[in-house]
């Protein structure tokens, strides 16, 4: 489907029409055009708990979730793309697609660079791109917004709603904002050095175990960052005596994320597991496997880790570390 | 259904770090930071990402219980509350109110720990309340009364990025406070020096300019060697001392010889000791954190003075970025103390051997109230013993694991004609007792937390509670009530609230609006201060002068023998808290608990034959028990390591009791122990199985 454009009074009329058949999420806020939340939608689609089967004895009873439409209200582009290199990951996982199918995505351009984004540095932002959304809102001026329709689905769910086509001089405006909000970002010559040096596997073991020493494995990092993905799973007994399985958000830099029951562990070393982190997100074996790098540029991880050790602080250090070398 | 988002405070560690908490259909889905939160700024440990763990549903208590001959049994709350008031009229009226006392928590809301001492006071009649802080900070409160006149952290958390540096005594910040741990990192990489004072190598020590690995229980030999060499150097603040302390030609006097012998007693080198004796002193702003290293040891309170001293004869004080900064354990130890859930002050630190006081209470609360003297919980324990006391109510504590005097306090409770007990789930001291009550957790109530900094914020309530569950509060004004007293009949958590600041000056001029808007008041808040106090002591003390006094080196009581050749310290895991009763109950934390809980140097190790990972014994002179051993350079050879509270190898069996004359502060810190390797290939028996055994069997 092309692309169809209109214009929009205000995202609120927008939101109005939707809430007749869409939960929204988030329920309150204004979405915002230069701050993503500090926590992504992962855990709409992606539940942090989620209930897999339960086992009585004799059947096993599979627990999907069978959540009502839902509308992801405002979401920043960087959100949008990682949600796409989810819906990869969990092509064949019927608890994420059941959610996922509910789902209808609204996005939202950013206008100005975010405290500590970076995604123009790895393709995710800040303008929406056209197959991570199924509608994309972008302000003109205060009383004046385009809403792009990006497909089918997205443009079902403005049936109802009169709207007119917007012009094309607009949509030149459009292109012409994100291009210079791209030229307000900040250098990111440490990204980029950083990215070659863990990929030509310049990073000395030394720098991987300093920046371990100063990981307290809180797991805020995988948390909020929006395309980690790990889960692990427990069982647990039910009131009525049940076998409940579960599935629950891990985090690789748990000490224990990979210890096997023999005791071995291949990442018992804090470096080690910092190390495998990055080269999730950075590494371009991953990146041919996904069609993009793992880290989609949301900086959440630089806000959230207690040890100093989130993307830009993890890059300055690899790059200067790699300029002293040179 | 939409999530609703409810703004709360983490309840694990004084640190109290915002969280909201997310809930669906009145069940909590996730857990998130607060990005405008002054002090956590969007970050959390691994202990708040897991507190949904905590207060699941599952093992919680919904309905109150009492003891059968067949086991607990269902009950009421009206059948609960009659029998627990019948009984306590009976010993009331039998032995007289001294036979009978609260024992509150460090971990429950200020609201609920006030309604608790009020209970004891106005309605039992008794000064017998007290709450678990003693196996942490009471040397911290004896110690800084008397030189600077009160016991709490002297500065706030934001001051670590306005120092010059930070010295670390005696604690493991990342581990048990990790988001300041995390804040000393920042501060640290961003040209703040940074000296860590500890027996081991810990996270921050390797990261640190400085590493002082000073021998245990050299506390005070090495804080007087450094005293002496700056007052020698001159490098004191003159005058500070002259304006503000007294007692320094004592302290002088006393510190002459401190240099004699102080590289053999501590461990370190004088050079090394002169250079942080000049880098703290002559620092612009130089900031003290410590922790239990320095407080659970027999000279514990003495340990803190010495550090006050420091602090002092070096104007260290009463500025940004300066300070001296208990790093306390749990959520709410600190508002503990405030509310006065020590037997010997109202809340706000007012003296109960204090007539005005105590007049100022009894007209307040329009009720006599109580002059003898009240027990501690160590003296509950042995007044027990000696048959004297017969009647305990507890909540939110679980002693028999965590008390350094576990079999003790096992026999005491025992003993008792009534123990009631408020809790989440069912603990061992749970299981001691007559009557069980179902506690609401954090997340579904409404109160205050005070942090170690004195910040009081606000905790809001995002669920119902579960079950027949009750708010301490609610439930202790439910046994006033069982009792024709009507002194605890609040509307709700603001009213007790208000009753609180219109009795405790600190608290004076705080309310839940305030508090909301500002994320949290730090104590003073009087009409002279309505927006809080950041940091303490800027023009004076509270006793006028600070007072410098001498102190001399106290040997550890233990020390090692041919029989017992190691010593043993103890920490906490990063991971876990308390007795682990919430912990615990995460997959993820439970999974991060190391296979083996004997940290020992690899030199040691290969000298015993034990090899990483193997089962090991492990005894002293009042227990044994096995585990598996931990290979680590990060203990010094000679020194070896267990964390509290495992109910697999309870360090506390092995720990010594000898106190801190003054406060009764065990000497958790060191111990001597043998290590012995068992069979290989043999797995370490949990505690139940070995105890019946004596120690001489096995060795
Ligand atoms: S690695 Fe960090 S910056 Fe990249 S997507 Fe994850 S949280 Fe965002
Ligand atoms: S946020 Fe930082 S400290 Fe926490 S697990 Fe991630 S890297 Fe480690
Ligand atoms: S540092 Fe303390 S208050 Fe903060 S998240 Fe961890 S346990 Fe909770």
């Amino acid at each position: 489907m092309k692309i169809q454009s209109f214009y929009l009074n205000h995202p609120n009329t927008l939101r109005d029409h939707l809430a007749k058949s869409y939960r929204i999420e988030p329920p309150q806020a204004a979405p915002g055009q230069n701050t993503p939340p500090l926590v992504s939608p992962k855990g709409q689609l992606f539940a942090e708990h989620e209930n897999l089967f339960t086992f009585d004895g004799e059947c096993f009873r599979e627990t999907l979730p069978n959540p009502e439409p839902f509308a992801l209200f405002g979401v920043q582009s960087c959100d949008l793309t990682a949600i796409s290199y989810q819906d990869q990951f969990f092509a064949n996982d019927p608890y994420y697609q059941a959610r996922r199918q509910q789902a209808l995505l609204i996005g939202i351009d950013c206008l100005s660079p975010c405290q500590h984004g970076f995604c123009p540095s790895v393709n995710a932002g800040p303008g929406v791109k056209h197959e991570t959304a199924d509608l994309i809102l972008h302000q003109l001026s205060t009383t004046s917004w385009l809403l792009l329709a990006c497909n089918q689905k997205g443009l079902g769910a403005l049936e109802g709603l009169s709207l007119n086509p917007a012009n094309q001089p607009e949509l030149n405006d459009r292109d012409d904002r994100i291009a210079s909000c791209i030229e307000q970002f900040s250098d990111d010559s440490h990204l980029k050095q950083g990215i070659t040096a863990i990929n030509q596997n310049q990073v000395p073991e030394d720098l991987w175990q300093q920046l371990g020493l100063q990981c307290l494995s809180c797991s805020g990092c995988t948390s909020l960052c929006p395309t980690c993905s790990c889960y692990g799973t427990w069982e647990q007994q039910e009131s009525n005596g049940d076998i409940r399985r579960q599935r629950f958000w891990d985090s690789c830099l748990y000490e224990s994320f990979q210890r096997e029951a023999s005791q071995h562990n291949p990442t018992e070393k804090a470096g080690e597991r910092v190390k495998r982190f990055w080269t999730h997100k950075f590494g371009d074996n991953f990146a041919k496997e996904f069609g993009r790098y793992g880290c989609v540029g949301c900086g959440r991880c630089e806000v959230t880790c207690p040890g100093v050790i989130g993307v830009h602080s993890v890059m300055k250090r690899i790059s200067s570390d790699a300029q002293l070398d040179n | 259904m939409a999530t609703k988002v409810t703004t709360t405070i983490c309840p694990f560690c004084g640190v109290g770090c915002g969280m909201n908490l997310l809930t669906e259909k009145n069940r909590l889905i996730s857990v998130e930071p607060q990005i405008d939160h002054p002090i956590s700024r969007g970050q959390l440990c691994a202990k708040g990402w897991s507190s949904a763990y905590g207060i699941d549903p599952k093992d919680r208590i919904t309905h109150p219980l009492i003891r059968t001959p067949q086991g607990f049994r269902q009950t009421s709350w009206n059948k609960a509350l009659e029998t627990v008031a019948a009984r306590l009229k009976q010993i009331m009226e039998e032995t007289g109110p001294q036979a009978i006392g609260i024992i509150s928590s460090a971990r429950a809301t200020n609201e609920d720990n006030y309604a608790a001492q009020k209970l004891a006071r106005a309605v039992l009649k008794t000064n017998n309340i007290d709450h678990c802080a003693r196996i942490c900070h009471s040397p911290t409160v004896a110690g800084l009364n008397q030189t600077l006149g009160s016991g709490a952290m002297t500065n706030s958390a934001e001051d670590i990025f306005e120092t010059d540096l930070v010295l670390v005594f005696g604690a493991d910040p990342t581990e048990n406070h990790s988001i300041l741990g995390g804040h000393i990192i920042r501060a640290h990489l961003e040209g703040t020096q940074l000296i860590v004072v500890d027996p081991r190598r810990t996270r921050l020590a390797k990261l640190a300019d400085t590493h002082l690995q000073l021998k245990p229980g050299s506390n005070i030999a090495l804080l007087n060697a450094i005293i002496k060499i700056i007052l020698d150097n001159r490098w004191q603040d003159k005058k500070f001392l002259d304006q503000r302390c007294e007692g320094l030609a004592q302290l002088t006097a006393s510190v002459a010889n401190a240099l004699e012998g102080v590289e053999k007693t501590t461990g370190i080198s004088l050079p090394k000791i002169e250079a942080v004796a000049k880098a703290y002193s002559q620092s612009k702003r130089a900031m003290i954190l410590y922790g239990m290293g320095v407080t659970q040891y027999v000279s514990g309170t003495n340990n803190v003075i010495a550090l006050s001293n420091l602090a002092l004869t070096c104007g260290q004080l009463g500025r940004k970025g300066t300070g001296i900064n208990p790093l306390r354990g749990q959520n709410n130890v600190q508002g503990a103390c405030d509310m006065g859930c020590l037997p010997n002050v109202y809340p706000g630190y007012q003296k109960v051997d204090n007539p005005e006081v105590r007049a100022k209470f009894s007209q307040h609360w329009k009720t006599e109230v109580p002059e003898h003297p009240g027990l501690t919980s160590m003296g509950m324990t042995k007044a027990t013993l000696a048959g004297e006391f017969r009647g305990l109510i507890l909540f939110g504590e679980n002693p028999v694991v965590t008390d350094p005097d576990q079999n003790l306090v096992k026999r005491a409770l025992g003993k008792l004609d009534l123990l009631v007990v408020a809790e989440l789930t069912m603990t061992d001291t749970a299981r001691m007792a007559d009557i069980i009550l179902p506690a609401a957790s954090f997340a579904e109530k409404t109160g205050t937390f005070t942090n170690c900094e004195r910040r009081v914020q606000h905790v809001q309530q995002a669920l119902p509670p579960l079950g027949e569950a009750r708010t301490d509060w609610q439930w202790l004004a439910a046994i006033a009530q069982q009792l024709e007293s009507d002194q605890l009949d609040w509307p709700d958590s603001e009213a007790v609230f208000r009753e609180i600041t219109e009795l405790t000056p600190i608290y004076s001029a705080m309310n839940y609006a305030k508090m909301d808007q500002l994320h949290g008041l730090q104590w003073p808040c009087s009409p002279e201060t309505p927006e809080g106090t950041a940091i303490l002591h800027k023009d004076t003390f509270p006793i006028g002068k600070a007072r410098l006094i001498p102190v001399h080196p106290i040997p550890i009581d233990e020390n090692i023998d041919s029989k017992y050749p190691l010593l043993l310290t103890t920490n906490r895991l990063h991971f876990h808290y308390g007795c682990g009763s919430m912990t615990r109950k995460s997959p993820l934390l439970e999974r991060e608990i190391p296979t083996g809980l004997l940290f020992i140097n690899p030199a040691d190790a290969n000298e015993l034959g034990v090899t990483h990972q193997s089962a090991v014994g492990v005894g002293s002179r009042r227990g044994y028990i096995e585990t598996r051993a931990m290979l680590t350079d990060d203990l010094p050879p000679g020194l070896v390591c267990m964390p509290y509270h495992f109910h697999e190898a309870p360090s506390n069996q092995l720990t010594n009791t000898a106190q801190d004359p003054l406060t009764k502060m065990p000497e958790l810190k060191a111990c001597a122990v043998f290590v012995q390797p068992l069979e290989p290939g043999s797995f370490p028996r949990p505690i139940d199985e070995i105890s019946g055994l004596s120690v001489e069997g096995v060795k």
